[in-house]
C-alpha cells in the first residue's frame, strides 16, 4: 500500500513542487535498462521524494529538495516538550504540565512587567494560517504589541521600497514563467544559482539573448552564467549598489531611453529623480562603484532595448537590500525600473527575489509589528475595525504597533523590554545580526519558550521546548515568491509527541482566558484569514482549499467572487491616484563607520577587510534543518573564508588554512578558501553555520531607517592566519562517505 | 528668530548646498535666499559637453527646481547680480531690489574660464566678450553654440589639452565634427600625465578621429568668416589651423573679485579656514570652485596638504554637505554641536576618469617618476618612509598603457589607458588608499579575456550538475552502468534535475561514452 501527496518543498520560497511517497509499497518490478537507485530512500529514509511538473520548478529540485526527506525520522528529532532542569540539561515532560508552565510564564511577566514583556518572535517558513494565527495570538492572547519576525532580516527593505512606490509589496508582481521570455534580466545582489537553482531555467531566455546583466561582488555562480555571451557582470565594491543604479538611470535619462508616455501617465516624482540622478554620470560612479563606465552605459541600453522589444526585468536579491540603506537601494531600483515603463507593462516588469519558504505571505497577515491581517496598517483605524470584526473583539484590544526584530531582540530582558518570549520557526541565535549580543539576551529572559523540531541553537538556550511538526506532515498553505498560494499536504503520521503550533495556541489561549477563537484545523484558520484579509491589500477571500486543490493559479489579490491576479499593476498601481511614486534617493553622505577600528587586543598581522555574507547551494538559512542532511553536511561540512588569492598571498594564508576574522563584536574562526571569484579587499563568509563558525558573531545589528533592515554585506573585519585551530573549536573534518 | 542665509551663486555646489539646508528651511530655522546670475536655476555643468554635441538635453541637465525650492520657501533670484556685499551692515547689494540682509553668507561663485592672451580677443580677464565662432564651452549657451557646429558638421578647433579640452573633442569628433585639439607641450594633459601615458592618449585620441596639434603656442585668432566669425587660429610658428569653431578649454580660474571688492582674504580662491570659514570673517563661508582651503595658521595639520581649488565638482559637493550640516546646527542653536561637528575630510589629490565613449583613461597623483629613475624614486625616502616603487605596463600598439607609482604598496600616482576595469580598479585603490597585491599583473589582468566568468574548468572529476552536486564521475559511472540517455543518467544520478542547465554536458559525457576510442 503506497500513500503519496503532492506538496512543495520545505526550503524556500520559489516553492518547487513534489511527489512525497511512501515506498512502502511493492517493490518495482525489474526493468530492463539501469537499476533504478534508491537515491532520496537511503535505509529509514520514510519517503520518497520526486519533483513534479510545476511552472516554477518544471519538475527540478536542487539538493536540497532531494534530500528534505531524511530529516523526517532523524535520530535527533524532538518528539516530546523538553523541559530545562536547574542543571541546565533539558528532560521531557508532558504536554499539560508544559503548556501551564508556558501559560504561568505568561501571566508572571504580563503581572511583573506588563503585558508588552511577553514577545513573539516569528518565522517565514510558518504556513499561512500559523502566521495569521500568531499574530493573532500575539495581540489577543498575550495582549502584546512584541511581535515581529525573521523576515525583517531578509524581505522588510524590499516590501518597503515595494509599498512607497506601488503602494502593494508582493515579490514577483508576476509569473516566475514570464521571465522566460525577456531580452533583458538585471539580477542585482542574488545567487538564484546556488539558492534557488530550479529558478535558473527561467534566465535561459536571457542568456541565450546574451541579456542577462548579473550586480555582485563576487563573480558568483550566477554571475559566472553571463560567460560566452550570456550578458554581463557588473561587480560593483560592497555597499555601492545604490550608486550604480543611479548611474544606470542616469545614463537612461541622459540618452533619451526613459519611456516619457509612461512616466506622464502612470507616474509621479519624475523631476526630482531627474535632478537626484544628475549628479551620478557613469565616470563618477565608476569611481564609487569600481564598475567601469562602458558597462553602466551598456547595461541602460539593453535595459532599454528590452523594453522596447522582448521584455526587461528587474530584480533585487538580499545582496542590495540587507545594508542601511536596502530600502533607497531597492527604490533606486524600482526608480530605473519605472523609468523605463516596466512594472505593470505586459512583457516587463521589477520583482524582488523572496527569501524563504513562505517569505511572501509570511509578511502579509499580522507576524510583523506594524501590521494586522492582509497587510494592512496597525495604525489605520479602519483596519483596525475591520480586523476587530472578523476576530469578534472591541478594537481597542489590540494593541498598535511594536518593534522590529533587531530593536525586539535588543530590548530582551532590558528594562521595558521583553522579559518572557516565544520563537517559532526562527534560529536567532544564528541568524540575528550581533549573534552574541542576541544570546546574552536570551540568557536574560526570565523564560524563554522555542518551538521547533530539532535541537537549535535557539532551542537549546530555552527553558522549555514544544516540539512541533514537520512540512511533509501538516496540511496548510504558503505564498511563493509569485504571490501565488500554494497547497501543503501531509504525506506521513506525525510522531505522536509532536503537535502543530495551531494546536499549541488553540491550548495555550485557552489558559490564558484569551478572548475570540482559536481554530486548531488548518481549513477553519484559513477560512478566518480569508474574512480577515478580505479588502486589504493582500486579499485571499476568493481563495478556498477546494480553488488550491483543483490546481487553479491563485495569485493574490484574489477577492471573493473575482480571480487571480498573476500579474498586478496593468491598469493601475495601488496608490489612491492610481499612479506609482518616484522617490529621489541617494547614497547617505557619511556610512556607518562603526568596525572601522580594530578590537582590542587585534594582532598586528591582521588585515582589514569588507565582510559580505551570504548562503551556500547545500545549506538553508541557520542551517538547523540542512547540516543534519548527512548529504549536505559531508558536501559543506564547515563554513569557509572566501578570499582573493592576492591577499591572501600578503599573509601567508593557503587554501585550507585556519584564519580568524574579527571585529570588535567577536570573532569568527574557520578555513579559508582560495577564490578569484572575489574581490580582493573583500571576504565571504557562509552564515549557516553557529558557534565559532556564526558569520552573525561579526555582522552589526544597525538598521535601515525606514525598514528595520539589518546590515548583513558590509561589515569591517581584520583577517588574519591562526597557526592551528584554537582548542575546543569545532573545525570539522570531511569525512568521505 | 530665524537665522537669515545668504548664498551667493547657484552653480551645481550651492544647488547641494540649498538641498541640504532644505530641512532647516522647511523646520523654520533658516530662512535661505539663493541669488543665480544665470536665468535658469542649477544645472549639471559637467555635462554641458555632453549638450554641446546632442547627447543629453537640457531638461536632464537640471539640478533644481526654482519653483520647488520658492514652494519650499526659499528666496530663489535668477538672472540677479551681487553688486556688493556690505560686510558691516551685513547685507549684500543686488543689481536689483532691495539689500539682502544676511546672518551666514556663503560664496558659491564658482570659477570662470581662462581667456588666453591672443589677438583678437578682448583680454579683459573679468568680463571677456567673445567674438562670434569662439566659446569658452561653460554655460546652456554655449553649449548652443557648439551644438549647433557639430550638427552642420563643421571644423571644430579646441584650444587646450585638459580633461575637458579632450572630453569635448572626442565627444564632437565622434558625433561628426572634425575637430582639432591644439595644445601646448608634446602630449595632452600636460604635467597630469607622463610621458608613456600622454603618448598612448595622443595616439588613441587619433584613432578616434581627433587631429593633435602638439607643441603649439597660439598667438591670434582670424575672424574672415563670411559672417565675420573666427576662421582659424594663428600659431607662433606662422602657421594656422583653419576652423568654424574655436572652444577656449584652458581651464578655470575662481571667481572671487566679489570677495575681494568686500575686504575678503584671496589667494588663488577665497581663503577659507578647514570649516570653511573666511579667514576672520565668522559670518561669511565659501565652497567649491571659488574656494582655496587653506587655515590662516600655516602650522595647521588639517591645510597641511591643502592644494588649492581643484576644479572638480566632487570636493565642492562635500563641503557643501558638510557646510548644511554646519549651518543647519548653527541656525537650530545647537553652537556646541557645530563646534563638535568633525572637520571635513581632506581630499585626495584629485582623480582624472576621462568621460568619454571610445577611449578610457584614469589619471590620478604624481607619475613623474620612472622605473628606473633612481634619483626620483628615492626622493623623500627617509627616515624610514619606503621608497617609490613604479610598475609599468605598456602595449602602444594596441593602445594600452598602465603605470602604478606606489610607497608602501598604496598608490600615488596612477595611469591607466585603454585598460577600463584595471582604470576603474586602481582609481578605487588610490581613494581607498589601499594596499595593491604584491602580483601588480593581477590588476592588468583584469581586463583580460581569461578574467570573463568562464565556464567551468574542464575537470573530469569536477561537478558537472551544480543543483544536485554531481560529479562527472558519478555520471560516468552510471553511463557505464547502462545510463544512456539524459532521462536515464538523471533518474540514476539525480544530474540535470535542478535548473536543466547541465543536460548538454550529460549529453555529452554519454556520446563520448559510446563513440569510439579515438587513436
Amino acid at each position: 500500500m503506497t500513500s503519496s501527496a503532492d506538496t512543495h518543498c520545505p526550503y524556500c520560497a520559489l516553492q518547487c513542487a513534489m511527489t512525497l511517497t511512501s515506498p512502502t509499497g511493492p517493490a518495482p518490478a525489474a526493468q530492463p535498462g539501469p537499476v533504478p537507485v534508491a537515491l532520496s530512500t537511503a535505509p529509514g529514509v520514510p519517503l520518497d521524494v520526486q519533483g513534479r511538473e510545476f511552472p516554477t520548478n518544471r519538475g527540478g529540485l536542487c539538493r536540497k529538495g532531494w534530500t528534505s526527506a531524511s530529516l523526517l525520522n532523524h535520530p535527533g528529532r524532538i518528539n516530546e516538550p523538553l523541559l530545562r532542569g536547574p542543571d541546565g540539561i533539558h528532560r521531557p515532560i508532558g504536554w499539560d504540565q508544559a503548556l501551564d508552565l508556558a501559560a504561568t510564564a505568561v501571566r508572571d511577566a504580563r503581572a511583573r512587567y506588563g503585558a508588552d514583556a511577553v514577545g513573539v518572535f516569528g518565522g517565514g517558513g510558518l504556513t499561512n494560517e500559523k502566521a495569521y494565527m500568531l499574530g493573532k495570538f500575539a495581540r489577543l492572547a498575550l495582549g502584546t504589541s512584541r511581535i515581529d519576525y525573521n523576515g525583517r532580516f531578509c524581505m522588510s527593505s524590499a516590501a518597503a521600497a515595494g509599498m512607497r512606490a506601488f503602494g502593494v509589496d508582493r515579490g514577483l508582481p508576476f509569473p516566475v514563467e514570464a521571465l522566460d521570455s525577456a531580452a533583458t534580466i538585471l539580477m542585482l545582489g542574488s545567487n538564484v544559482a546556488e539558492t534557488m537553482p530550479p529558478f535558473v531555467q527561467h534566465l535561459k531566455g536571457a542568456r541565450d539573448a546574451g541579456g542577462l546583466v548579473v550586480v555582485d561582488p563576487r563573480r558568483s555562480a550566477t554571475a559566472a552564467f553571463t560567460a560566452d555571451g550570456g550578458g554581463l557582470h557588473l561587480q560593483p565594491l560592497p555597499g555601492t549598489d545604490l550608486a550604480l543604479l543611479l548611474g544606470i538611470s542616469h545614463v537612461v535619462i541622459h540618452e533619451n531611453l526613459v519611456d516619457t508616455a509612461y512616466i506622464e501617465e502612470r507616474t509621479s516624482g519624475y523631476g526630482a529623480v531627474v535632478r537626484s540622478v544628475n549628479a551620478f554620470w557613469p565616470e563618477r560612479v565608476q569611481t564609487i562603484t569600481g564598475v567601469p563606465a562602458e558597462l553602466i552605459r551598456e547595461t541602460a541600453r539593453r535595459l532599454a532595448a528590452g523594453a522596447r522589444e522582448g521584455g526587461s526585468y528587474i530584480l533585487t536579491g538580499r545582496g542590495v537590500e540587507q545594508h542601511v540603506d536596502g530600502t533607497d537601494t531597492a527604490t533606486a531600483a524600482i526608480n530605473l525600473s519605472l523609468l523605463l515603463g516596466l512594472p505593470g507593462s505586459a512583457h516587463s516588469g521589477y520583482g524582488t527575489l523572496t527569501g524563504q519558504g513562505n517569505g511572501q505571505g509570511g509578511r502579509e497577515h499580522g507576524q510583523k509589528a506594524d501590521q494586522l491581517p492582509g497587510y494592512r496598517k496597525i495604525t489605520d483605524p479602519a483596519a483596525r475595525a475591520h480586523v476587530a470584526g472578523v476576530w469578534g473583539v472591541p478594537e481597542e484590544l489590540i494593541p498598535g504597533p511594536g518593534l522590529p526584530a533587531v530593536q525586539l531582540l535588543k530590548s530582551l530582558g532590558k528594562d521595558d523590554g521583553v522579559r518572557c518570549l516565544f520563537v517559532h520557526a526562527s534560529n536567532i541565535v544564528v541568524a540575528s545580526p550581533d549573534a552574541t549580543a542576541v544570546i546574552e539576551g536570551l540568557r536574560s529572559l526570565d523564560f524563554l519558550v522555542v518551538c521547533d523540531f530539532f535541537m537549535s541553537e535557539t532551542a537549546a538556550e530555552a527553558d522549555l521546548i514544544l516540539p512541533v511538526l514537520q512540512w511533509a506532515e501538516e496540511d496548510g498553505t504558503l505564498t511563493n515568491l509569485e504571490g501565488r498560494v500554494l497547497r501543503r499536504r501531509p504525506a506521513l503520521t506525525p510522531p505522536p509527541g509532536a503537535r502543530s503550533e495551531l494546536w499549541i495556541m488553540a491550548r495555550l489561549a485557552e489558559r490564558l482566558g484569551a478572548p475570540s477563537t482559536y481554530s486548531e484545523d488548518p481549513e477553519t484558520v484559513f477560512n478566518e484569514l480569508r474574512r480577515a484579509s478580505a479588502g486589504g491589500l493582500a486579499d485571499y477571500s476568493g481563495i478556498d482549499y477546494a480553488i488550491l486543490d483543483r490546481g487553479e493559479a491563485a495569485h493574490w489579490p484574489f477577492p471573493a467572487g473575482g480571480t487571480g491576479t498573476p500579474r498586478l499593476f496593468r491598469d493601475r498601481f495601488a496608490h489612491p491616484d492610481g499612479k506609482a511614486v518616484l522617490t529621489p534617493v541617494v547614497p547617505g553622505r557619511r556610512r556607518a563607520s562603526s568596525g572601522a577600528l580594530p578590537a582590542a587586543g587585534t594582532a598586528a598581522e591582521a588585515r582589514p577587510f569588507t565582510l559580505i555574507t551570504g548562503r551556500l547551494l547545500e545549506h538553508y538559512q541557520s542551517g538547523s534543518q540542512t547540516r543534519r542532511v548527512a548529504e549536505l553536511l559531508a558536501a559543506r561540512p564547515e563554513a569557509r573564508l572566501q578570499i582573493h588569492p592576492a591577499a591572501a598571498a600578503a599573509m601567508d594564508i593557503t587554501d585550507g588554512a585556519p584564519v580568524s576574522v574579527a571585529n570588535e563584536r567577536g570573532e569568527v574562526v574557520c578555513r579559508a578558501e582560495l577564490s578569484t571569484a572575489i574581490r580582493a579587499e573583500t571576504v565571504f563568509l557562509p552564515f549557516h553555520f553557529p558557534e565559532l563558525e556564526s558569520a552573525n558573531r561579526l555582522t552589526e545589528a544597525s538598521t535601515d531607517p525606514i525598514s528595520g533592515m539589518p546590515e548583513f554585506k558590509s561589515n569591517k573585519v581584520w583577517v588574519r592566519p591562526v597557526a592551528v585551530a584554537p582548542a575546543g573549536t569545532v573545525l570539522q573534518t570531511m569525512e568521505a562517505s | 528668530m530665524s537665522e537669515q542665509i545668504v548664498i551667493v551663486g547657484f552653480g551645481p555646489v550651492a544647488a547641494r548646498l540649498v538641498d541640504e539646508l532644505l530641512p532647516a528651511v522647511r523646520a523654520g530655522h533658516a530662512s535661505l535666499t539663493v541669488v543665480g546670475q544665470e536665468t535658469e536655476a542649477a544645472y549639471n555643468r559637467v555635462l554641458v559637453a555632453d549638450l554641446g554635441v546632442g547627447r543629453t538635453t537640457a531638461d536632464a541637465l537640471v539640478l533644481s527646481d526654482a519653483g520647488a525650492l520658492a514652494a519650499d520657501g526659499v528666496d530663489v533670484r535668477l538672472g540677479t547680480r551681487v553688486r556688493r556685499v556690505d560686510r558691516a551692515r551685513q547685507q549684500v547689494l543686488l543689481s536689483e531690489g532691495p539689500p539682502v540682509p544676511y546672518d551666514r553668507l556663503v560664496f558659491a561663485t564658482g570659477s570662470r574660464p581662462v581667456i588666453p592672451n591672443l589677438t583678437g580677443i578682448n583680454p579683459d580677464p573679468a568680463s571677456p566678450v567673445l567674438p562670434a565662432g569662439v566659446t569658452a564651452l561653460r554655460d546652456l549657451r554655449d553649449a548652443d553654440i557648439l551644438r549647433k557646429a557639430v550638427d552642420g558638421g563643421k571644423r571644430v578647433v579646441v584650444l587646450g589639452g585638459g580633461v575637458l579640452g579632450l572630453e569635448t573633442a572626442l565627444a564632437a569628433a565622434e558625433e561628426g565634427a572634425t575637430v582639432t585639439v591644439v595644445h601646448n607641450g608634446p602630449h595632452p594633459l600636460g604635467r597630469s600625465i607622463d610621458r608613456g601615458g600622454g603618448a598612448v592618449l595622443a595616439a588613441g585620441l587619433r584613432r578616434c578621429g581627433v587631429r593633435m596639434a602638439g607643441n603649439a603656442r597660439s598667438t591670434g585668432v582670424e575672424h574672415n568668416a563670411p559672417d565675420g566669425g573666427f576662421s582659424a587660429l594663428l600659431l607662433d610658428d606662422g602657421s594656422a589651423i583653419d576652423g568654424d569653431l574655436l572652444v577656449i578649454s584652458c581651464g578655470v580660474r575662481p571667481r572671487t573679485e566679489l570677495a575681494e571688492g568686500c575686504g575678503l582674504s584671496t589667494a588663488a580662491g577665497i581663503l577659507v579656514d578647514h570649516r570653511l570659514r573666511a579667514h576672520h570673517e565668522p559670518h561669511i563661508f565659501a565652497i567649491g570652485d571659488c574656494a582655496e582651503v587653506r587655515c590662516p595658521d600655516p602650522g595647521c595639520a588639517v591645510c597641511r596638504t591643502a592644494s588649492g581649488p581643484s576644479g572638480l565638482v566632487g570636493p565642492g559637493w562635500r563641503q557643501a554637505e558638510w557646510l548644511a550640516e554646519y549651518l543647519a546646527l548653527l541656525a537650530a542653536g545647537a553652537v556646541e554641536e557645530a563646534d563638535l561637528l568633525p572637520d571635513l575630510q581632506a581630499e585626495q589629490p584629485g582623480v582624472i576618469v576621462l568621460k568619454a565613449r571610445g577611449l578610457t583613461l584614469a589619471v590620478a597623483g604624481d607619475n613623474g617618476a620612472d622605473p628606473w629613475d633612481e634619483e626620483a624614486l628615492t626622493a623623500g625616502a627617509v627616515n624610514g618612509r619606503p621608497r617609490l616603487q613604479v610598475a609599468q605596463w605598456a602595449d602602444p600598439e594596441h593602445g594600452r598603457y598602465v603605470k602604478m607609482t606606489t610607497r608602501g604598496g598604496v598608490l600615488e600616482g596612477l595611469v591607466a589607458v585603454g585598460m577600463p576595469r584595471t582604470a576603474a580598479e586602481l582609481v578605487g585603490l588610490f581613494e581607498r588608499r589601499a594596499e595593491l597585491p604584491a602580483d601588480r599583473s593581477l590588476l592588468l589582468r583584469l581586463d583580460g579575456p581569461d578574467q570573463l566568468p568562464g565556464s567551468a574548468a574542464a575537470d573530469p572529476a569536477g561537478t558537472v550538475c551544480r543543483c544536485a552536486g554531481v560529479s562527472g564521475t558519478a555520471i560516468r559511472g552510471a553511463v557505464e552502468d547502462g545510463c544512456s540517455t539524459v532521462t536515464e543518467v538523471s533518474k540514476a544520478t539525480r544530474a540535470g534535475t535542478g535548473c536543466g542547465g547541465c543536460h548538454e554536458d550529460i549529453r555529452g559525457l554519454i556520446e563520448q561514452h559510446f563513440s569510439p576510442a579515438v587513436p
